[in-house]
């Protein structure tokens, strides 16, 4: 009886490790971190685990990944959300220091969000052009446009007179967006959550639901998998690639807006610089195919959550210089991707060589 | 002298065996024509021959060498060359770019000696008796030609034996005749052949000697003027294959489908009229029209004139206009068109129906799951689970997967498009009775094929397509397959004007 529960459990962890390896890649990870801050002397507590899941990487750029997903899922790309999210978050402060409303503020952000995603949705779904090529297009014009804009606008309304954008601490609301919402966070007794942490976890499970329990979800597969059979299927492909692309705009849209109420400002040069591959890489990280059709949003959670422990462990080591980060980074991504990779070939390999001594010793 | 000897091949994917200790020998000099049905597993012994695949167990000779762990360049190297029926050729280079490919002639400092190289090609294609332009880009030239430039390719870099994968399915008469010219020719030079083909005719045209193969074991060979087309049919389909006639007469009702001057890419001014419950067949030959006139009765490709009606409404504008109608079309070549690979078998079910009813936009797995049910065992659908990979069923099940994706949205006309392609007899037979049991319940089928005896089987009245126009129409009587090929190669008028 014990021996067949036993097996039961094997056989459960089995099916999570083909289907949901990236759980176990994000606990891998987790494990290395307790063991970097032990060795520095600390101990490894609930405040590290609320410290992932209130950092920038996480939320930030965990709410534009759930969109990326989407988008390459249907086997495209979006290069422009870390410069649509620098565009957005000044039209979202600005909006906020012209009026004082959250609502104002909000719409704001989700409408110019959504536009900037539809121009690329339109390039890419209506026009045809490679996603790489119109998203790379609008990285270059939504951060330059932005840098430009900045220098010549009215500090009243910007909010600083040193070429960014900053909330106006005087006007109503602040402290509620900033210190009660922004920054605040509820303590349910063993973790400290962030609200905006929770607002991601929101978004999170509407994405997962969107994308397994709806028929728009599965047409988004589908696109992926074979436009062909899609089109044939009487799947509209077009309103399918346009709308994947005002779905990343709008949720850059939430990201800005978190982004204004996490802290306050943002500087056109040199903010939301490489959020665009950060959000790849929390996509890639979850597990979702890069060639479409395959993936999992739940996925992207642990991706993000992967990445910025990934940043956590290599800040943690003192030793290693801040100018090394960027290698480290990328030579985790590399090491993790080689590993799902490779695994289903030496795995095919090895099948292979046990048939064939299998057979060998029937011959016999 | 024997060249090829493959014996006790044994290869299985997952837990189904596609080949159980089959053999094959090759004498050198000789066109061996290597037979069986969809599945039989005359592919994955090539792949293994050809070092694609690795087999679980086996013994391959070839030219007096023994290769025990095959891989692509050995046997490259060791004179094995397979034309697939998918030609590899490379489009945007130019047509001598690719017979030097990979071993390009190579001048001063490296660069590449491109008079050498279109001189010797220019040389090697009068020696053979192939009319092409080194210089051309191989996008220019038409099927025929890329067939001979990969079978030339091939004879460059010294292939012993030569794997042509169905290399006539392409070709017109001529060209046919003009590839068999050229393999009579190299086969007196001594270079041998495996010949994968299912036309009869041709293998009995063609061949020295032949292998059957059934569900992946080794049935019978010989030589082919010791047997007869017959006989290779029955070992080819065995036992389980009765050639029942379905076919019964029904009585039609009004008329659902009415085209009028109907004009697209490929096809002008189609009339015609479709009754309910009646079954119609399309044919003639490939690039007839026919195949573009039935996707753009599902708005699939443009029309460029008249009208379509259906149940007396005119019907315009894209897919899901005509599925509103209640048309659906399961398209040719399943693979490209029908399979969505990363999807369940459920989810591949379902993906039509689900374009329909956007009005409710959630999906409920378990009624989906029950109606599915329904589907599975009315089309006799063998899987463990609904959740399997579609890409895990055989041709004919996955086929019947993608009819269920078309009853399930509640279709009262059914257009297919070479509904039998990639599937084997048994279930062929499965999918005609199909059919004829959709035309009883009362829905309209259309059937593009290019095979008359099935037309036989089933339809009330076969239409044939000569370059986009209609040159005849038969009554299930009429039906018989001189008359028809007759018309679609357009003999009739030919013969007419004499």
């Amino acid at each position: 009886m014990n021996e067949k529960k036993k097996n039961g459990v094997v056989q459960a962890i089995g099916k999570l490790w083909t289907h949901h390896s990236y759980i176990f890649i994000f606990l891998a990870i987790l494990i290395v971190y307790a063991l970097v801050i032990q060795s520095n002397g600390n101990t490894f507590k609930m405040s590290h685990i609320s410290a992932i899941l209130a950092s920038q990487t996480t939320v930030i750029v965990g709410t534009m990944a759930l969109g990326m997903a989407l988008v390459i899922i249907t086997g495209g790309i979006d290069l422009s959300v870390g410069s649509g999210l620098v565009l957005v978050t000044g039209v979202t402060i600005m909006a906020y220091n012209a009026t004082s409303s959250i609502i104002v503020m909000l719409l704001a952000a989700l409408i110019v969000g959504a536009l900037c995603g539809l121009i690329n949705g339109l390039m890419v779904g209506c026009a045809k052009m490679p996603a790489f090529v119109a998203t790379l297009g609008t990285q270059l014009i939504y951060r330059s446009v932005t840098l430009t804009y900045v220098r010549m606008v009215d500090p009243a309304l910007s909010g600083s007179s040193s070429s960014q954008f900053s909330m106006i601490s005087s006007n109503k609301y602040y402290n509620a967006l900033r210190m009660g919402f922004g920054t605040g966070k509820l303590n349910l007794g063993f973790i400290e959550l962030p609200y905006i942490t929770i607002l991601f976890f929101v978004l999170l499970a509407l994405f997962i639901i969107i994308s397994t329990r709806t028929k728009y979800g599965k047409s988004i597969y589908a696109v992926g998998s074979n436009v062909r059979s899609a089109r044939l299927a009487g799947i509209n492909v077009t309103f399918v690639y346009v709308s994947v692309y005002v779905i990343v705009g709008f949720l850059v849209g939430i990201a800005s807006f978190l982004q204004a109420c996490k802290l306050g400002n943002i500087t056109p040069a040199s903010s939301g610089m490489n959020y665009e591959l950060y959000a790849i890489a929390s996509v890639v990280l979850g597990g979702v195919n890069m060639a479409g059709g395959r993936g999992n949003i739940l996925g992207v959670l642990f991706g993000a959550l992967s990445y910025t422990t990934i940043n956590f462990i290599i800040v943690s080591i003192p030793s290693l210089s801040t100018d090394m980060q960027d290698a480290c980074q990328g030579l985790v991504l590399i090491v993790v991707i080689l590993i799902q990779t490779l695994s289903p070939i030496i795995k095919a390999h090895f099948n292979t060589a046990k048939k064939r001594k299998a057979n060998e010793a029937l011959a016999k | 002298m024997k060249i090829l000897e493959m014996e006790h091949i044994s290869k299985s994917f997952g837990g189904a065996k596609a080949l159980d200790d089959v053999h094959l020998s090759v004498e050198e000099g000789e066109i061996h024509a290597l037979l069986g049905e969809n599945g039989a597993g005359k592919s994955t012994l090539m792949n293994i021959l050809t070092g694609v695949l690795e087999a679980d167990a086996g013994l391959i000779t070839f030219d007096g060498k023994s290769y025990p762990e095959p891989t692509i360049a050995q046997m490259e190297a060791a004179g094995i060359a397979f034309v697939h029926q998918e030609l590899n050729v490379i489009n945007d280079l130019t047509v001598y770019d690719n017979i030097f490919l990979c071993r390009e002639i190579k001048g001063k400092f490296g660069l590449l000696n491109k008079k050498e190289m279109i001189e010797q090609t220019r040389a090697l294609f009068e020696r053979l008796g192939v009319d092409i332009n080194p210089m051309l880009m191989v996008s220019e030239l038409k099927t025929s030609q890329k067939q001979l430039l990969e079978i030339c390719r091939a004879l460059y870099a010294d292939a012993k034996l030569l794997i042509l994968d169905e290399p006539t399915t392409a070709l017109g008469n001529d060209e046919i005749d003009h590839l068999f010219e050229i393999l009579r020719n190299l086969k007196k030079e001594g270079k041998s052949f495996i010949f994968i083909s299912h036309k009869m005719p041709e293998i009995f045209a063609i061949s020295d000697s032949y292998t059957v193969f059934r569900n992946g074991t080794f049935i019978s060979s010989g030589k082919i003027a010791d047997t007869t087309p017959f006989k290779i049919t029955c070992d080819m389909v065995g036992e389980q294959y009765v050639d029942e006639d379905v076919y019964e007469e029904r009585e039609l009702g009004d008329v659902v489908v009415k085209l009028e001057h109907f004009c697209g890419q490929g096809f002008t001014d189609i009339n015609m009229e479709l009754r309910k419950g009646e079954i119609v067949a399309f044919t003639g030959l490939a690039g007839c029209g026919a195949s573009e006139l039935m996707q753009t009765m599902f708005g699939a490709s443009v029309c460029e004139g008249g009208s379509v009606e259906v149940e007396g409404e005119k019907v315009q504008g894209d897919i899901t206009d005509f599925m509103k109608k209640k048309v659906a079309m399961l398209p040719a070549n399943r693979k490209e068109n029908s399979v969505i690979p990363d999807m369940n078998i459920l989810e591949n079910t379902y993906i039509a129906e689900h374009s329909i009813s956007r009005k409710k936009p959630f999906i409920s797995i378990k009624n989906e799951t029950v109606k599915y049910g329904k589907l599975k065992e009315m089309l006799n659908i063998k899987e463990e689970s609904e959740k399997d990979a579609i890409t895990s069923l055989s041709g004919g099940n996955q086929q019947k997967v993608f009819l269920a994706r078309w009853l399930n949205t509640e279709a009262d006309i059914l257009l297919f498009d070479n509904p039998t392609q990639g599937v084997d007899v048994g279930a062929k037979a499965e999918i005609y009775r199909l059919i004829l049991g959709f035309a009883k319940a009362g829905k309209t089928v259309v059937i593009n094929t290019l095979e008359i005896p099935e037309i036989k089987k089933v339809a009330d009245r076969c239409i044939v397509f000569y370059e986009g126009h209609i040159a005849g129409s038969f009554t299930h009587e009429e039906i018989d397959e001189r008359t028809i090929m007759a018309h679609s190669t357009n003999a009739v008028e030919t013969r007419e004007a004499v």
